[in-house]
This record gives structure tokens, sequence and C-alpha cells, in this order.
């Protein structure tokens, strides 16, 4: 996990750079290209949040109509290419989510569920090494319990009412897991940087 | 769980940060939703807060197994591109005149405000999609409006050089909205909502009708809370507006009334 980029998917993360520049200045092939190499990683977001092949393949189709309409909208100095791109997938999904197109209980948690998390696709390109070091690093100093719902809360998008349902305890006492732990992983985060 | 005690989910503080890391993990909902939402926009330091939390978070996807989605995705996409791209090419050729005469319809409808009920009388009647909406908790310190002086505000719609003119006339209490100049997609409606200054629901203005001005009296809960500096947004939302029984969809513009 924490294993340095590889040459080749440095150069592929270069290249990632390269086509978002040029799509932000209107480039339309750039988006060929962009599609081409984040197509199976953003893929895998969504089709991990929604569950649904259909769903996550018109979210997909969304990440990528926004992304032409709104290349500008990326800033290279606050994130990797496929950082963004991934928490841009990530958020269109869970917009389908909220905004009831895909209605929460439409497919079951167990069906959505059997796509393991095991090791990313050879050409998925990864977020970054270091970084996916130091958040785990500050996963491990939570208790178990706030960090498997706020893990709950980011692979299968839920909200706070939703993981109190499935953990049935009261909704405050989901919040103040969650929160006692965001807090937590945020003074470990700081104090990382 | 050490102190089984603190069972109300306020004994951390949520501070914006707090609120940042909520939004970015996808915890919200409803009217928190919406409101992060509106904060997002407004706020340059929870912006950088969400973002901070997002760039924290994105290695997580690294442990999500990639998939290959159907062959004909990219023609979809391209297909939608290149109909944007058409739309935008001969927007941009317009993109001066749009400006220049939504300016001069603004200006008209400022000045000529006696004839303002004329226009209403044209336009269609929009029913606000709002008697189901969000409930409004008891009226507190509404903005007092001077006299009967017009509101006016701009939502601007992303960076395409098109807004909404919204104009509020309180002696009437009619709301004009001039969404001239946009196109339906056939997918989306688009639903304008006010933004109470003390905090409270937001309220429904209404679903926006593109290419048309619309006129809409507006009911006593929200005329109480009109006033210069009440912001609006703008939300896309299935057609027909936001589902009765659905969280409102996500902010696509905003903007604030000022008074002229």
């Amino acid at each position: 996990m924490a294993d340095g980029p590889t040459p080749a998917s440095a150069e592929a993360r270069e290249a990632l750079k390269a086509a978002m520049a040029r799509l932000a200045d209107g480039d339309r092939s750039a988006l060929e290209d962009i599609y081409r190499a984040t197509r199976v990683k953003l893929f895998g977001i969504c089709l991990r949040i929604l569950g649904d092949r259909k769903e996550a393949e018109d979210a997909l189709q969304d990440v990528y109509v926004n992304l032409w309409q709104r290349a500008d909208r990326y800033d290279p100095t606050r994130a990797s290419p496929i950082s963004w791109l991934a928490t841009f997938a990530r958020n269109r999904a869970i917009d389908r989510l909220r905004t009831g197109k895909v209605r929460g209980g439409a497919v079951p948690v167990e069906e959505a569920a059997p796509l393991p998390d095991q090791a990313p696709l050879a050409d998925s390109l990864l977020v970054d090494a270091e970084q996916t070091a130091q958040i785990h690093t500050c996963l491990e100093g939570l208790d178990e319990n706030a960090r498997g719902h706020i893990r709950a809360a980011f692979f299968d998008g839920k909200t706070y009412a939703e993981l109190a349902e499935t953990a049935d305890v009261p909704l405050g006492t989901m919040k103040s897991w969650i929160r006692r732990g965001l807090q937590r992983l945020r003074a470990c985060l700081e104090a990382s940087e | 769980m050490s102190d089984e005690n603190d069972m109300d989910g306020e004994d951390i503080k949520r501070d914006d940060p707090m609120l940042a890391a909520e939004f970015s993990l996808g915890l919200l909902e409803g009217e928190e939703l919406l409101a992060a939402r509106g904060k997002l926009a407004s706020d340059p330091d929870f912006a950088w807060r969400k973002e901070w939390w997002d760039n924290w978070f994105a290695p997580w996807t690294d442990e999500i197994s990639g998939a290959e989605p159907s062959a004909d995705v990219w023609g979809e996409i391209e297909a939608r591109v290149l109909a944007a791209s058409g739309q935008e090419a001969s927007g941009l050729d317009a993109a001066n005149v749009v400006e220049l005469q939504s300016k001069v319809r603004r200006w008209q409808w400022v000045s000529a405000l006696t004839t303002a009920a004329a226009v209403a009388a044209l336009a269609l009647v929009v029913v606000p999609a709002g008697t189901e909406t969000i409930p409004t908790p008891g009226a507190t310190e509404a903005p007092q409006i001077a006299a009967a002086d017009p509101l006016v505000a701009q939502v601007p719609i992303g960076d395409t050089g098109l807004r909404l003119d919204v104009t509020y006339m309180p002696e009437s209490e009619r709301m004009l909205v001039g969404a001239i100049g946009l196109t339906a997609d056939g997918v989306h409606d688009h639903e304008l909502w006010l933004v109470p200054a003390d905090g409270s629901a937001l309220q429904s203005l209404g679903v926006v009708t593109p290419g048309e001005v619309r006129s809409v009296t507006l009911p006593a809960e929200i005329t109480q809370n009109m006033g210069s500096g009440v912001e609006l947004v703008l939300t896309r939302e299935p057609i027909g507006g936001k589902p009765v029984d659905q969280d409102a969809g996500p902010v696509v513009a905003q903007g604030a009334f000022t008074q002229v």
C-alpha cells in the first residue's frame, strides 16, 4: 500500500496532468485521453457508492460531461488530478443517492457489497502513496467503532441516519462516535502536515 | 467506547472543520446538506477545509476495486459533450448581447415598476412548488424592507454568462423571475429557494421556467423573510421540482437581493 509510485504510474500521472491542462484550454480531445486513463477507477467508485451498473454508468457520464463543462474548476496546486477526479466522481455518485434518483434502498446493501475491496485493477491510477500511508496511520489511532462507521460513510455513502439505523443505536450516539473520531482524525492529520 | 454517557451527539463541538468533514464524507442530508452547499459557495475558509478533507479521504478510493464501464458509455459522453459544445459556441457568440440585454431588462424592471402589473398579467402564473416545502420555524426578526423599494437579485449560472434576474416588489408582494437565455435540458428543472437571514429553513420560490419571465405572488411566510442581503440559491432537481419526500438537489447557483 505504501509503495512509492512506479515509474510507469508516475508517467501516467504526468500524462493525466497534461491532459487536464489541455482540457482547461478547451481541447476536447483531452477528454477522451482522460476518460481512457481514469474510467476504470472512477467507474469503480460510482459502482461502489451506487451499487447498480446502470446508475453508476449514468453517474460516470455526468462526471465526464461535467468535467468538460467545468474543467477550470480543477486547481492543480491543491490536488493531484486523480485525487480530484476521484473525489469528483464520488461526490457525483453521492449526489445521485441524495437527490433520490437512486432510492437509498433500491439496491440492497447486500447486493452492492460483494464488490471486493481488493487490489485495484492494474490500470487504475492510485491517488498518492504517501498520503495513503498517513491517513491509514491516523485511522489506526481511532477506536474501532468510530473507524468502522467513518469507513462505511465513505465507502457506502451512508448518512448519519442510515448508519444509526444499521447499528441500531440512537442518531445522537452515532453522531457522537463519528464526530469524536473525526476530531481525532483531524488532529492527527494536522500534526502530520 | 469509553464514555457511554455522551450520547447526544452534541458533546463534540461541531465547528466548521467538523461540518466540512461531515460534508466531505457525505454524511449530511436534507437541509443540512443544502446549507453546507450554500456555505461552500459563500465561505472560502469552509471551501478550503472541505477540500482539505477531500484530499485526505481521496486515497481511500485506492481501496475500491476498479471496474470497466460498458463500451457505449464513452459514445454517450461524446454525444452529450458535442451537443453542449454546439450550444456553448452559439452562446459565446452572443455573450455580449445577452449581457447587454439582461442589463437593459433589469433596468427596465426597476424603472418601470408601475407597469409591473401589466407584465405580470402577461406572464404565466407560477404555482410555487412551495406549498409542501420545508417547514418554517416561527418567524423571528424578519429583515425590514423600507417602504416599497423593490429588491433585485442576480443569480449567475456558473460561468455561462447567463443568469436569473429576480425582482421582488414589496408593494404588491409579487416576484418576477426572468430566466431568459436559459434552455431546458429535458432532464432537470431548477428550483429557486430563499435563504432566510435568520438561519431558518430554506423556502421554495418555485421552479424556474427557462426562456421566460414569470410572476408569482408570494405568501406572507415568505415575504416576511424578504430583505436586502437575503440570499437565493438555485438547485438542480428532477423535472417538476424537488419531490415532496426527497432532499433538495445540488446548489448550482446563488445570489443575493439588493435594494434599488
